[in-house]
Formats: structure tokens, sequence, C-alpha cells
């Protein structure tokens, strides 16, 4: 078990977001989290990268208990996740090429090692030709795998994602989603996806949970949720 | 069209108003006895005093703006972005100096430091001496205009820092330390708020002409208005103001270029997201001392001073009666003064933002250099275009003043409104478009509806600012028509302490009316909002 | 919606106030006056003349010396276009300049007739009236040393380093300086300029910072203004004032009154010399002497407290002053040379 996710609680001004939600991830999992905007599914997915921390309950990422009851044990850098965001929050005033390395940077791996594992990334998101871009002067697609390369140089265990395919249109989409399944599978990654699209979330999860109003609805497997949405919606 | 008729008619107003008076004297600057020369010009640079003034008045500037800067990026840092306590009441604090025209903040120091100051009488003469002579001289002035300007870093700052989107912050958070993330990203995505800054300080800086005339530091922009003072002479008062507009001309060019190639990001108005914050955690009690010892330096010190020298009440009643008038006119005037500086800002910011007319940086251009030119030399222009018999009912009205105060500040309306714009999306005007709305509707019923709060925030910003001008209000202002600020300063020849002391504190309150005015509406507004 | 209304009435509250304010004084009964003098001595002045004559006085002040931009530049500037009446002028050079730039404008009040000759223009363009005088100001440890008695202190050797003078580029110290080249000629002024910067004479910014320099015992004597050294010595200030060479044979001390100026052209000619008459009348002398301007009244038999001395045991200076304005410009570049500028 790579994530543990234990009852936990989160408020923001007195309004309970996350009303005791409990979850256990295995280690290369693909967890797709689906929900209405609002159910605090991205809530949840700010608590594990540890920019927000449960009021109540426990979380543990690769067995070390990262934060306790209010309390922030493991700050977001030491967690080892790699996110991409709704908003890709590529950093605009740095090339693509530096947007990479930053994370490396602040690792402290020596230069020649940056530059090796860079390369080596630019090659398989197939971008190498834009390194020295700024993010501002690329298309929508091609910021897309300057956001996932940015996650995955840093060799993450876990990756998170936050919808971050709904603002292409549709062929590029599926494109994208391919890629991602190649490289989750590649780098042994354990995944989890954040969105609303149900077609997005069967094409990607071996494990879907379905959240509401800030609670686990159901878990499963693609078959089983796809089956429980189908009896929801003809009842 | 009728949006470029909007847009032409207020540059044409800026040229008029601002522009005018200036190129006026500057076109009779290059005539000697009614013939065309560079006589005047001949004279300048004659002497090394003036490349040592304008080597003074460089290194003065320079010096602030570093200073400022180095103080007021963390500051604002603080104020915004971390849990520090009381940091509300902290920013307020630092915001004083700059509502305090620069030039009281000298006489309260004076009455501090001075050789016969609370300093030398409470420890002892020797003591005031050494005090008297840190604070006349580079020193004493270098410190009062960091304090003085120092609010400014620290309000751009803030803003800048409010519109940050907060998922790039996280984004590098996922690697590596609060402090990391502010230095390498936070920061370089402020940079045009901090050159903005920087710009403004320096600006300020070089043109201010009563703290180092008050402290003994000789710069530039003293020497151009002595030529006013002592030789009455206009033409060579105009060529002495001449270096100072050409280091702002390349001031300009430089931030032009240097903001040019970065394109930024900011979040969208409104967006519901909050900032994220940095926990200071450990470091907290030193960043509160820090702090605290700051503000008790540049802002309790000099209030108390002024408010030990002005205690009693007879003081207070004196300089009430003696400047009621002058206290109310100086509150319409400012209030009328910051409305139209509002609506030229809206149309100029506007333009400057999106580009809506070809010559768009020529009109910034032009309201920045003016914002740079010291008040005097806007003030001579304005006598020299308006006093004829045929504009007496703007030269001998509050008009000229309002000309003056347009002329000298449409650079803060229009950038602070400018920088609203940029993160306005064009498809909100767009919408209203496509909808078949016309440009006064969409002027009123989207662009000002949703520029709302940057309305609010230049119209305080040019009060303030107009309310403490003396520049050009000292040159201007018809008989019987003196602000306080003015009266102020020439009450200052041979007054008693506490009579000024008091007036200064009146001014200080009057300038925190509006600012309290605010507050309460925001919270009438905000208790409204939770009963409807 | 609501705000919107909100708005509009505080606009068009704002904007109407403004114009009441700026337009709503078309009183025609009253008198435009520029003042060089010090507020805080000449309001009372004027509150009083509109008191006895229902004459609304509306005026310009100007801020203290060196850092004045004030009103002689806007009686300049406005010279095509008066808007000012009456101009009081603190010392009679301005009011020469004026008169030279053609600004001023004839009138001999009859109050002035009891003024004595050399202290107004003869052709009328200028008037003067309460002084002040260029006195030496001693501190207690200055007194122990010596007494000095002349200007010529300040090149006594035994002096050295002890003496500081006002910036000889403004106000009253310039006029001083030029009146002194005028009476000696240049050679004789210039050599007493270069033993008194050889002597070490320092230079301090204004009157007001000599006078608090002496009383702080930085410096042991200077040349000020007669006001600045009788108001310290009014605060119990451990400071003497010495009228300079008042013996036989030396040269006197030197006077220099406040003149009033009529406009050319402004918008009431009628007040405006109904307040110079005013001004030049011996109650309005009386009041400034006893006022903490302490200033010396020209008419004969106007009363005085103790410490202001009266014009007639003084033994004065004798300057032309016109030629002192001439002579103020021509050694502007030699001042600001001497200055080190």
């Amino acid at each position: 078990m790579i994530i543990k996710i234990d009852n936990v609680y989160k408020s923001y001004n007195k309004n309970l977001v996350i009303k005791g939600i409990s979850i256990d991830i295995e280690k290369g999992e693909r967890i797709v989290i689906l929900g209405p905007s609002g159910c605090g599914k991205t809530t949840l997915l700010r608590m594990i990268a540890g920019f927000i921390h449960p009021d109540k309950g426990k979380l543990i990422i690769d067995g070390r208990i990262v934060a306790d009851n209010g309390k922030c044990i493991i700050e977001p850098e030491n967690r080892h996740v790699g996110m991409v965001f709704q908003d890709l929050a590529l950093w605009p005033h740095m090339s693509s090429y530096k947007n990479l390395e930053f994370g490396l940077k602040a690792k402290n791996i020596p230069k020649m090692e940056r530059r090796k594992r860079i390369d080596e990334i630019f090659e398989k998101v197939q971008m190498d030709r834009f390194k020295n871009v700024h993010p501002g002067e690329l298309s929508g697609g091609q910021q897309q795998r300057i956001a996932l390369a940015r996650a995955l140089v840093m060799r993450p265990t876990i990756l998170l994602m936050d919808e971050p395919l709904s603002s292409l249109d549709t062929d590029l989409s599926l494109i994208l989603r391919k890629e991602i399944l190649k490289l989750q599978e590649e780098f042994a990654i354990t995944l989890i996806y954040v969105t609303h699209d149900r077609e997005e979330a069967f094409s990607l999860a071996t494990r879907i949970v379905v959240m509401d109003s800030g609670m686990i609805q159901k878990t499963g497997t693609v078959k089983e949720i796809s089956e429980y949405i189908y009896n929801a919606s003809h009842k | 069209m009728a949006k470029r008729l909007t847009l032409y008619i207020t540059i044409f107003l800026l040229i008029g108003i601002g522009l005018a008076p200036v190129i006026s004297i500057f076109i009779k600057s290059l005539f000697v006895d009614g013939e065309f020369s560079l006589q005047n010009y001949g004279t300048l640079f004659q002497s090394d005093r003036e490349w040592r003034l304008l080597f003074n008045s460089l290194t003065l500037a320079g010096a602030t703006t570093l200073i400022t800067l180095l103080l007021g990026v963390p500051l604002g840092m603080l104020f915004t972005k971390t849990d520090l306590p009381l940091k509300r009441l902290f920013a307020i604090l630092f915001v004083i100096p700059l509502i305090i025209p620069s030039y009281i903040l000298a006489i309260a120091w004076f009455y501090c430091l001075g050789r016969s100051g609370i300093v030398a009488i409470i420890f002892n003469v020797d003591f005031g001496i050494i005090t008297s002579n840190l604070l006349f001289g580079f020193a004493g002035t270098l410190f009062v205009m960091v304090s003085a300007l120092l609010p400014i870093v620290i309000i751009l700052t803030m803003t800048y820092l409010r519109m940050v989107n907060p998922n790039l912050e996280e984004a590098a958070r996922l690697h590596c330390s609060w402090t990391m993330v502010l230095r390498k990203i936070t920061i370089p995505l402020i940079y045009p708020g901090i050159a903005l800054a920087a710009l403004i300080v320096f600006i300020l800086t070089l043109g201010e002409f009563g703290v180092p005339s008050s402290l003994r530091f000789d710069v530039y922009s003293v020497e151009s208005f002595t030529r006013f003072s002592a030789f009455y002479d206009f033409n060579t008062a105009t060529t002495a103001a001449m270096p100072l507009g050409i280091i702002t001309f390349i001031v300009l060019i430089v931030e032009r270029l240097f903001l040019r190639k970065k394109t930024f990001i900011f979040r969208a108005a409104g967006s519901e997201k909050t900032m994220v914050m940095a926990p200071l955690g450990r470091t907290k009690p030193f960043f509160m001392a820090a702090v605290s010892i700051l503000v008790f330096i540049l802002v309790i010190v000099p209030l108390g001073v002024l408010l030990y020298k002005s205690v009693s009440f007879s003081a207070y009643a004196e300089a009430f009666i003696r400047s009621i008038g002058s206290i109310m006119r100086s509150l319409v005037y400012a209030s009328v003064g910051a409305t139209c500086l509002v609506v030229f800002g809206f149309f100029l910011g506007y333009l400057l933002e999106r580009r809506a007319l070809k010559f768009s940086f020529a009109a910034d251009s032009i309201a920045i250099f003016l914002f740079a030119l010291p008040g005097t030399v806007i003030g001579i222009g304005l006598i020299s275009l308006w006093n004829t018999p045929g504009t007496n009912f703007i030269y001998a009205s509050m008009g000229i003043i309002i000309f003056g105060y347009i002329a000298q500040y449409t650079a803060l309306g229009e950038r602070v409104l400018a920088a609203t714009f940029s993160h306005l999306p064009h498809s909100m005007e767009e919408a209203g478009q496509i909808a078949g709305a016309d440009w006064f509707r969409r002027l009123f019923k989207i662009l000002i509806p949703l520029a709302k709060r940057g309305m609010a925030a230049a119209w305080l910003i040019c009060f303030i600012f107009c309310l403490r001008d003396i520049g050009i209000t000292m040159m201007v202002y018809p008989p019987a028509h003196d602000t306080l600020p003015v009266r102020i300063f020439t009450l200052m020849a041979n007054s008693p302490d506490d009579l000024i002391s008091a007036l200064c504190v009146i001014m200080i309150i009057i300038t925190l009316l509006p600012l309290f005015g605010l507050w309460l509406a925001n919270k009438c507004a905000k208790k409204a909002s939770t009963l409807g | 919606m609501k705000s919107r209304v909100i708005f509009y009435i505080v606009f068009v509250g704002v904007m109407s106030l403004s114009f009441a304010t700026g337009c709503g004084q078309k009183d025609t009964n009253e008198v435009v006056v520029y003042v060089s003098e010090d507020q805080v001595f000449s309001e009372p002045i004027f509150r009083d003349f509109e008191a006895e004559t229902g004459i609304k006085v509306k005026a310009v002040y100007d801020t203290e010396e060196t850092k004045s931009t004030g009103v002689m530049n806007r009686l300049i500037g406005e010279m095509h276009n008066p808007q000012a009446d009456v101009y009081w002028a603190n010392e009679p050079i301005r009011a020469i300049v004026l008169k030279q730039k053609g600004i001023s404008e004839q009138y001999f009040s009859p109050n002035a007739e009891g003024i004595p000759a050399n202290f107004k223009d003869p052709q009328g363009y200028w008037t003067g009236f309460s002084a002040r005088a260029r006195v030496l100001i001693v501190s207690e440890e200055g007194l122990i040393y010596q007494t000095p008695t002349s200007i010529f202190t300040y090149t006594d050797d035994i002096w050295k380093t002890k003496g500081v003078m006002a910036n000889p580029l403004f106000g009253t110290t310039t006029s001083w300086i030029a009146a002194l080249f005028t009476v000696w000629g240049d050679e004789r002024a210039r050599d007493f300029m270069k033993r008194m910067k050889e002597n070490g004479t320092k230079v301090s910014t204004s009157n007001g910072e000599s006078t608090m320099l002496v009383v702080n015992n930085e410096f042991l004597f200077s040349v000020v203004d007669s006001d600045d050294a009788t108001n310290a010595m009014r605060n119990g200030k451990p400071v003497w004032q010495i009228y300079p060479d008042q013996e036989e044979g030396e040269l006197g001390c030197l006077v220099l009154p406040n003149a009033t100026v009529l406009i050319k052209g402004g918008p009431n000619p009628e007040n405006g010399r109904k307040l110079i008459d005013y001004l030049l009348s011996p109650q309005t002398e009386r009041k400034l002497a006893f006022a903490d301007c302490a200033q010396i009244p020209l008419h004969k038999g106007v009363e005085t407290p103790n410490d202001v001395i009266t014009i007639g045991k003084l033994k004065l200076m004798k300057v032309d002053f016109e030629a002192v304005a001439r002579k103020l410009q021509e050694i502007q570049p030699y001042l600001k040379e001497w200055v080190g500028y």
C-alpha cells in the first residue's frame, strides 16, 4: 500500500468539504476520482500533495505518516509527489528547460545528471525542439506535455493530475491520454487522476472513486462503476 | 468610433492640460531676447558643481530605490504571504509615512535628532550634535526619503502578490521549501510590480525638493528651485530642469526594454482560489521583532514626536482656527482632483493595457514624464500658459490647481488602472460587444463595474498625492485658495513648533479620513451582504 | 443600480461644492496681496484691516527664504495679467526688481510722509516701513572673549573660525553684502570677503540657523537680522544683540525696511491703495514692533517695547537701495564662486 487516506475531514469557513474519506491505494494503481465540480475531489488531491492539511484523520504515504489530525508532519517538498495542475501552472518567467530543471536543482542533482534526465524526458514527450521556448509561446497541447514532463522528470512514485486535459479538444485529449498511460507504465508510477469526465475516467482508470458532496459514493473497477452509474441514472 | 473618440479626447486633454504648459516654457527657454538661441543651455554644466549635484541626485535616488526595495519587498511579502501576527495593523502603520508630506517627516526627525532636539535633551548635547550631524547630510536625507517612500514598494508588492496565480507557487512547493519558492518563483513573477515601484521611487526621489533642502543635502532639483527663487530667471530654471527630464526618459526606456520581453500570467480577477500562505514557523518571533523595530523607528518615532510637540489644546485650537478654510479646501480640491485623475487614468490605463490606439505608449510616456517633472516647472508652465485675461476663469479659480494635479499625477491613476485592466479578460468586453452593446453601454455596464476596485484604489492613491502636493499648488494657488500643506509650508517660517506640529497632525488626520470612510463602507457592505 | 445613484450623488455633490468654494467668492470688495513677510506676523495685520475697513483680504504667502519659489516669481510670471493689487516685500531689493521689470505702479501714500526719505522710492514705486537691522549676535562664551562691536569681527584674527554667516546668495544676507559693495567699492568689498573666508567663516543656510548655531555655542557670533536676535533673547537664550559699527567714523548699521508695492493693472487698485495706507500707518508699525518679529518703526514717535530700538538712536549705514539692487545682480556670479558653488 503506497497511500492510505484514513477517515479524513476538512472544512473551509465552517463548511465541511471532506466528510470522512478513507481510501487505500496500491502501488502502480491508476485511481481516478470522479465527481461533479465542488465535490471535494481537488481538495483531496491537494491534501495528498500537502498544500492543505486534514482537520481530522491521518494521511500515510509510502509508509510515512505525512499528516495527522490537523498537523503537517512532512512538507510537500519531501513527499516525492508529482503534480500536473488544471491550469498547468507552468512558470511563465522560465523557459521549458528551466521549468524542468527547477525541481532537480532544488534537490541538488548535479548539472550533468540534470541535463541527462531532462533531455531524456523531453524526448519521451516529443518536445525536444522547444527546450528554450517560454511557455507563453507554446500551444495548449505543447504546454500540456511540458507540464507532464515537469512532473515526470522528478521520477515521482506518485503522480497527481487535476483535470489536466479539460481545456483541450477531444482529439488531442485522446492522444495525450494514451501518452499518459504509456508513460505511467514505463515509469511504474501510481497515478491519482481527478476528473469530472466519465469517459476519461473509464479510459484511464484501474479503479474509480466516485465522490459527491465530500463523501465517497462508490469505489470499484471500471466495470463496476459503469454499471453503478448506469443503474443510478436509469432508476 | 465612440470609443476611439473618447480615447482621443482623453489624450488631447492630457496634452492640452499637462504637456502644453511644459512645451510652452521649453520653447520660451529657446529664445533669448526674441531670437532663437541655445544660450540658456550653454550655461548649463559650465561648472563642476552642476555635475556634482547631478551625481548627488543620482546617488540619492539610486540608494533610496535600492534600500526601499530591499526593505519593502520582504515586508510586502511578510504582510501578504505569511501568517505574521498583526500583519494588517503593521501594513497600515507602514503606509502612514506616505500620507505625511515628506518634508513633515523631515521636520519630525529634526525635532527628534536636531542639536536641541529630544534626543539631545534626553541624553546630552554632545550626543545631539552627533545625531544632528548624521541627520543633516546624505545619511539623514536618505533615511527620511526611505521612510517616506517605503510604503510605495510595500503597497505595490502586496498588490502584485495578490495577483499571482497560486498554482505556480504550489507547483514549485512540490520540490522545495517556501523560502526558495518565494525567491525563485514568486518574486520573479512580481518583477513588473517591483520595477514599477523602483521607477516611482527613483523618480520621486530625483524630483524631491523639500527633504534634501531642509536637511541640507545639495541635490540637483534644489539647484533648479534655487534658480527660480534666487534669480527670478525662468529660462535658466527651465534649462536646469532639463537634465532631470532626460534622466527620466532614460529610466523610462530602460523600464520598457526590461518589461516588454516578458509576459506574465496573473490569475483572473475574482478567481475563487485563495492566495497560498507561507507559515513562518519557528522564525515567527524573529520576524515579529524585526518588523516591530522597523515600524517603531520609521513610523512610531516621527508620529510620536509630532504628537509630543503639539501636545497642547491651545496649539490645536489655534491651528484649527487658522486653517479651517484650508482644511476644507484641501479636502475638496483633492477629491475633485482624484476624481478627475481616475477618469483620465481609466481611459489612459485602458489605452495602455489594450493598446487600443497606435500611440498608447506615447501617451503613457507623456504621463510618466509629467509625473517626473518637478512641480515648480509645471507650475511655471501653467502660469505662463493660463495667465491671460481670457483664461482668467481658470487661472483665478481652483481650476488651475486641478489642472496642475492632472498634469502631474495622471500617471498614477493610469498605471493603477492599467494593472487592473491587465487581469480583466478581453472576452468580458467582447461578449458585451457581441451582445450588441455600444461603447458607452459597455463602459458603464461592464468595464466600470469590473474595474471598480481598481478605480477605488486609484482614487485613494491620487487623493493622497493631491492632498500632499506642494510643488504645484504653491506655485499656482489663487489668492485665498491655499491648501493645508501650503499653509503649513508658509506658516513654518518663525512659527512656534507646537503650532506646526499640530497642523501636521491635522494633516495626517484629514488624509486618513477617506481611508477610514472606505473601511466603514467596506464593513457596511459586508454586513449588508451577510444579511441579504 | 443603487451604487450608481450614490456615485452620481457624491460626484455632483463634490463638483458643486467645489464650484461653490471656487467661484462663490465673487466678492468685489476685496484686495489681493502677495506677501513675502512671514505669514505668522502679516496675517494678524490683515485681519485687523478687514475688521476696520470691511474689505476682504485675499493673500498669497511666501515660504521661508531659499525655499521660496513663490510670490516674486508669480508676480513676474503674471506680469501680463496681474492678479495682485499689492505686494508686501520683506526687503526693498525685491520691490526694486519689480520696479525695474515694470510690474509696479507709482503711489504716494499720505502715510508715507512720515517715513524718512532714504527708506522710500523718490518716484513712489515702493515705500518702506517697519525695518530690520543687520546686527551682531554674540553668545555668552563669546562675550567672555571680548565684546565685538563691528562687522570686522569676521576678519579679526582673535575670532578666527568662530564666526558663521547665512548663505550670501539669499535674502537679507545678499542685500547686506551688496550694500557693502556699494559703500566700499568692489575692491575693498572683495578683499573683505576674501579675508572673511580666510578667517574660517562658515556658511549656514539661513539667518535663523545662524542664530541657533550661536545659541548652541557652535559658533560665537554671527551677523543676523535683528528679529532673529531679539526673538532669541526674548526666549531667554544666553545671547546678546549688538548694533555694529556705531562709533564716530564707522560704517553704521544696515537697516532693511519692509516695503509696499502697488501692482500695475491689479484688479482692485482702489482697495490696494487703502491697504498700502494701512500698512504704512504708525499703528501697523507699532503692532509689528510688539509682535515677535520685533521690527523697528520708521515713523517718529511710535511706541516700542524696551528691546526694540528706535530708528533715531541708530547710526545707519548710508545706502542707495537702487544701487544695492543693481550691485546685487552684478555680484551674483562672484558670490556663487565665493560660496564654492
